[in-house]
């Protein structure tokens, strides 16, 4: 009996624009999948909801969205057969990318106006997520000099900022490096921030410039977990209280690693600033 | 000379924007607009607080990442990229680095504090810095997000090509 109302599902097609036959369980399965991306990729709940709504209206798929800290739920209740489905789908682990975000938010409007079919929409989402990440030595010497500016926005001198920028370029290689090899990313804060920390002292220890305690200060602040912050907030905003505490726990954990690097570094190289 | 501080502040600020932007992978029009915005959002803040007006660092930090707001929802309908994308990179600039310093400073001199009003004194530091840098830093957050919340209908629309 069982097995027959859901063979019986089974055969319950969608039609898009071109008339091709979609099987409805393989859509909602790209919107559990297309949910938990966007998810993993930093987006926020409110988006994620407006942007999976608005492909299940186009599709005129009724379903219900749950965004765990980890996990996407996506729950179904088929009126005929009265039978409820789950979709779960696990956050998958990439790195933010506002490059998938933006793309992803595209498609979904690709897809509400109905310029894409089931097929084409697959085959870009696909492609979207399999996409390369910005070129590593770019990002390393963008940041590096991000991290140089800010020094100089603190009112660091010349020398505290070479300081800085040479403390950031050696510390955020030494990030990629570990996040390629896979390390916890608690314990790559840490070692690289303690790595920052220890060459931003140079000002003290060899007495360079007149600004050394910027320079100690500047040299771990890219590893700050900013955009988790701010998801958090914008959660909290929206009321997706659950997660923002999640954002806001991983964030503030991550800080914490950074802050201990950073004592690790002052204690070895025995700096008298506090 | 005030203005030459002024654009010397944008720049550094811009120049920080582009390359905070550069680790969260956006999409490549997107690094025009985050310095552009990271760099009036700055100085905005330098405005309020080194001209006359002489604001308090939390007051103009709101003010400020409340430009940023608008502005990079404003912005990126051109950019055609969410309004988030801008606001991490504009915002990291201004975070008051020196505050949190402090705090952890009072907070370890009063571990180590052996008479009352040395510790107490410590104790008040760590306080007031703490205070003003989570106040600072939500004001930050707060101002920059609200834009977004205000004109929802607009954010969220702005990877829609009308084609």
């Amino acid at each position: 009996m069982r097995l027959e109302t859901i063979t019986q599902y089974t055969a319950q097609k969608m039609t898009f624009s071109n008339n091709t036959p979609v099987d409805v369980r393989d859509a909602y399965v790209f919107l559990a999948e297309y949910a938990a991306w966007l998810l993993g990729c930093g987006a926020t709940c409110i988006r994620i909801t407006k942007n999976v709504t608005r492909i299940a209206e186009a599709w005129n798929l009724k379903t219900e969205i749950t965004i765990m800290p980890s996990s996407v739920h996506l729950s179904v209740f088929d009126n005929d057969t009265k039978q409820s489905f789950i979709y779960l789908k696990r956050k998958p682990r990439t790195g933010i990318s506002f490059y998938k975000n933006t793309r992803l938010s595209e498609l979904s409007w690709a897809i509400s106006d109905a310029k894409v079919s089931f097929e084409e929409a697959r085959e870009r989402f696909n492609k979207i997520i399999t996409a390369p990440y910005t070129n590593k030595w770019l990002v390393l010497v963008l940041t590096s000099l991000a991290n140089m500016s800010f020094c100089r926005l603190f009112g660091g001198d010349p020398m505290a900022m070479l300081i800085v920028f040479v403390a950031t370029f050696a510390g955020f290689r030494l990030k990629q490096m570990m996040l390629e090899d896979g390390f916890d990313d608690r314990v790559v804060f840490f070692v690289c921030s303690f790595f920052s920390a220890v060459i931003g002292s140079a000002g003290y220890v060899f007495h360079i410039g007149t600004t050394p305690e910027l320079a100690v200060g500047t040299s771990v602040l890219y590893l700050v977990p900013g955009i988790p912050y701010i998801n958090s907030l914008s959660d909290m905003l929206d009321g997706h209280y659950l997660v923002s505490f999640s954002r806001f726990m991983g964030a503030a954990m991550l800080t914490f690693c950074l802050s201990c690097g950073l004592a690790a570094g002052m204690l070895l190289m025995n700096l008298k600033i506090f | 000379m005030f203005f030459l501080e002024i654009f010397q502040d944008a720049f550094f600020a811009a120049l920080a924007g582009i390359g905070f932007a550069s680790i969260s992978n956006p999409p490549k029009q997107a690094y025009k607009y985050c310095a552009l915005i990271a760099g009036m959002g700055h100085a905005t803040r330098f405005i309020l607080m080194n001209s006359s007006l002489h604001w308090g660092i939390i007051n103009a930090s709101f003010i400020a990442a409340l430009v940023i707001g608008c502005l990079a929802v404003l912005l990126s309908s051109y950019a055609k990229c969410p309004p988030e994308t801008f606001s991490f990179p504009s915002l990291l600039p201004m975070i008051p680095g020196i505050y949190a310093y402090h705090t952890i400073e009072g907070l370890v001199f009063c571990l180590s504090a052996q008479k009352e009003e040395l510790f107490n004194h410590y104790l008040y530091l760590c306080a007031s810095n703490g205070f003003t840098c989570s106040f600072d830093i939500l004001g930050m957050v707060l101002g920059v997000t609200v834009p977004i919340f205000i004109f929802k209908k607009f954010s969220f629309r702005v990877t829609r090509y009308y084609n």
